[in-house]
């Protein structure tokens, strides 16, 4: 208890160094708690920008259409899965949706588009290609009705209202079709690649033009929890993986964006262990100072007998004492401004990552361990800091010390 | 009888080259348990470099420093730490109390060491402030107390663990002439009633006068020995 005491007097024997080092140790762990809901909030808005705008959270492919986009490899029972994946509970909402290449022409110019042929009706609750469309409106089931991205718009340069046909060939007989559209709605999400080459038209009319009766290439899928979606175990999964159908999550959809993700959680490491780094060196500078300020201090506790063990352990301990007080403080100033930013956000403009749109506010998102292993982390470094300045101290010689004292 | 502290042919030289300074040379000394012995000498004369060959805080370049038959210029580590706790109490000219610590805590320090339980050593506190001359004062820390007070505490810690021996350099240096009798008054009756040997270094009259044998230094070798 002694040893405690003189550790915690010790502490406020400079109050300004002792300030000054609980500043530094303490701005780290609020930067890094910070810095990780910044980090989460941008992995959020990611994801959601991948898995909301377009991709949904999970797909059901026949199998190996994903491979090359081969139209020919359809899922005929698309509405009996629908109905199956409707009924279950984890599900959100589950659109089919058709996907052939065709070329698209205007009185002006002609493009090679991807045409999407979608359930305007289902694709609401799980896409946000509804939300995308800035002039016109989204499809509505009438049967002309086509949409454009804003870039494809301005190449074949048409207004809406103008009219354009699509030129592609059926899927069975290869042969080849044209057809007429109303351009009916104009939509961006961001992404370049996504606004210049995707079409959308209904699916129904997919379906008649490219002569796929009753049939669609892809269920895109969004739950309830999107935690779920990433989970191998998931029923659904194990339900629609079998010789005709391919059901898998996003993250082994796009494994480059796993990929990101990984890459994104060790910047987070590679920024904190920096961060460490300084605040360890501002650590170790603060107790040599405490040290040299004292040594004839321990020059008197060496000469009554305390053992260099001892001497160690009241450094430590003095410390802990310090990583306790500067946690408390960067627990408390990292939880505000944690919460300050995960309700106001922090405006990050318009970027675009890997063909992801980060558009607006970044809102941070705290977790638990954000509040229990970074401080654990920052104790743990703050005493490791602090050993070699302990141990400088077990090894004066008290003769020495004892002369600088006079 | 095997002396309390024998040093036979001790050398320390501090330096190198020019600037190499003989602090001792082939010193040998023996003193008996009970003893109440000076050694005295102008500085630089090698005083404080004996008294800490002495208390195990410095070691010797040749010869052997024993106290209690044991040779302490061979151990180091823990075994020298335990050795200085259990045997010897130090007294310095300059205090050298622990700033955070209360006078009590500052006593209790050494017998905390020892591992000896709470319930003796506030006792062992007690007794000890009493017999310096502090009782009420223990809750005060050194800087509200007099230079006289700091030093009454150091010796209280000095004694609390009853020692072979206690060293004290220089102890009434940074003290008035009326204070440091009063210590030394309370150090002498120590050394009567509970027969605790003390060794001091110093060349401070009062201590001189009241010291039963004096070892005469001069350039880091005895030159001569009185009895009083």
């Amino acid at each position: 208890m002694l040893i405690l005491r003189l550790a915690w007097r010790n502490l406020f024997r400079n109050i300004r160094r002792t300030v000054l080092t609980c500043l530094l140790i303490a701005s780290s762990l609020l930067t890094i708690i910070v810095m990780d809901g910044v980090m989460l909030g941008m992995i959020d808005v990611m994801i959601s920008g991948l898995t909301h705008t377009l991709e949904g959270e999970a797909q059901i492919n026949s199998k190996g259409f994903r491979d090359d986009f081969e139209p020919s490899l359809r899922l005929s029972n698309y509405q009996e899965i629908q109905s199956k994946l409707m009924h279950d509970p984890v599900v959100q909402g589950a659109s089919a949706r058709i996907i052939v290449g065709a070329m698209v022409a205007s009185t002006h110019n002609n493009a090679g588009a991807i045409v999407y042929g979608i359930e305007a009706s289902t694709e609401e609750n799980v896409s946000k290609i509804a939300d995308a469309v800035y002039a016109g409106s989204f499809l509505s089931g009438k049967e002309r009705e086509i949409m454009l991205g804003r870039p494809m718009a301005e190449l074949l340069e048409v207004e809406l209202g103008d009219r354009l046909v699509l030129t592609s060939s059926t899927v069975d007989s290869k042969e080849i079709v044209q057809e007429l559209f109303r351009l009916s709605g104009l939509f961006e999400f961001g992404p370049e690649t996504l606004d210049e080459n995707l079409i959308f038209i209904n699916l129904t009319k997919a379906q008649s033009l490219f002569e796929l009766p009753g049939a669609a290439h892809q269920i895109a899928i969004r739950f309830k929890q999107p935690e779920v979606a990433n989970d191998p175990g998931l029923d659904l999964y194990k339900s629609f993986n079998d010789d005709s159908t391919e059901a898998n999550g996003w993250l082994v959809l796009q494994p480059t964006m796993g990929a990101m993700l990984e890459m994104t959680g060790y910047t987070t490491f590679i920024i904190g262990g920096i961060l460490f780094l300084l605040a360890s060196l501002g650590i170790i500078n603060s107790m040599f100072m405490s040290i040299y300020e004292r040594i004839y201090e321990f020059g008197v506790l060496k000469s009554v007998g305390t053992r260099p063990a001892n001497i160690i352990k009241l450094i430590l301990t003095e410390a802990f004492f310090l990583a306790l007080i500067s946690c408390f403080f960067g627990l408390i100033l990292g939880y505000f401004i944690s919460v300050y930013f995960s309700t106001t956000g922090i405006p990050m403009g318009r970027m675009e990552m890997s063909g992801i749109v980060l558009d607006g506010n970044i809102n941070t998102i705290l977790a638990p361990y954000q509040f229990i292993s970074f401080p654990i982390f920052v104790t743990l470094l703050t005493l490791i800091a602090a050993i070699y300045p302990a141990l400088f101290a077990s090894r004066i010689v008290p003769t020495e010390a004892l002369q600088k004292a006079l | 009888m095997i002396p309390l502290i024998n040093t036979a042919a001790v050398s320390r030289v501090f330096g190198a080259g020019e600037a190499m300074v003989k602090a001792l040379d082939q010193v040998s000394l023996s003193i008996e348990a009970g003893e109440f012995t000076a050694i005295v000498g102008p500085s630089g004369s090698g005083k404080s470099t004996l008294l800490h060959l002495i208390g195990g805080l410095d070691k010797p370049d040749t010869g052997t420093v024993e106290l209690n038959g044991e040779n302490i210029a061979d151990m180091s580590g823990n075994k020298l730490s335990d050795f200085r706790r259990d045997n010897i109490g130090f007294i310095f000219q300059a205090y050298n109390l622990i700033p955070v610590l209360s006078a009590a805590e500052n006593i209790e320090y050494i017998m905390l060491l020892q591992g000896i339980t709470a319930a003796k050593r506030r006792v062992r506190v007690k007794e000890m402030l009493d017999i310096v001359g502090l009782a009420g004062l223990e809750k005060r820390r050194p800087a509200q107390l007099s230079g006289g007070q700091q030093q009454r505490v150091a010796v209280a810690r000095a004694m609390a663990t009853n020692p072979s021996i206690i060293l004290a350099d220089e102890p009434t240096a940074n003290l008035d002439s009326k204070t440091g009798i009063s210590l030394l008054d309370v150090m002498k009756e120590l050394n009567q009633t509970k027969g605790m040997t003390f060794v001091f270094s110093t060349h401070d009259e009062k201590i001189i006068q009241r010291a039963r044998r004096l070892v005469y230094l001069r350039d880091g070798l005895i030159e001569k020995e009185e009895l009083q």
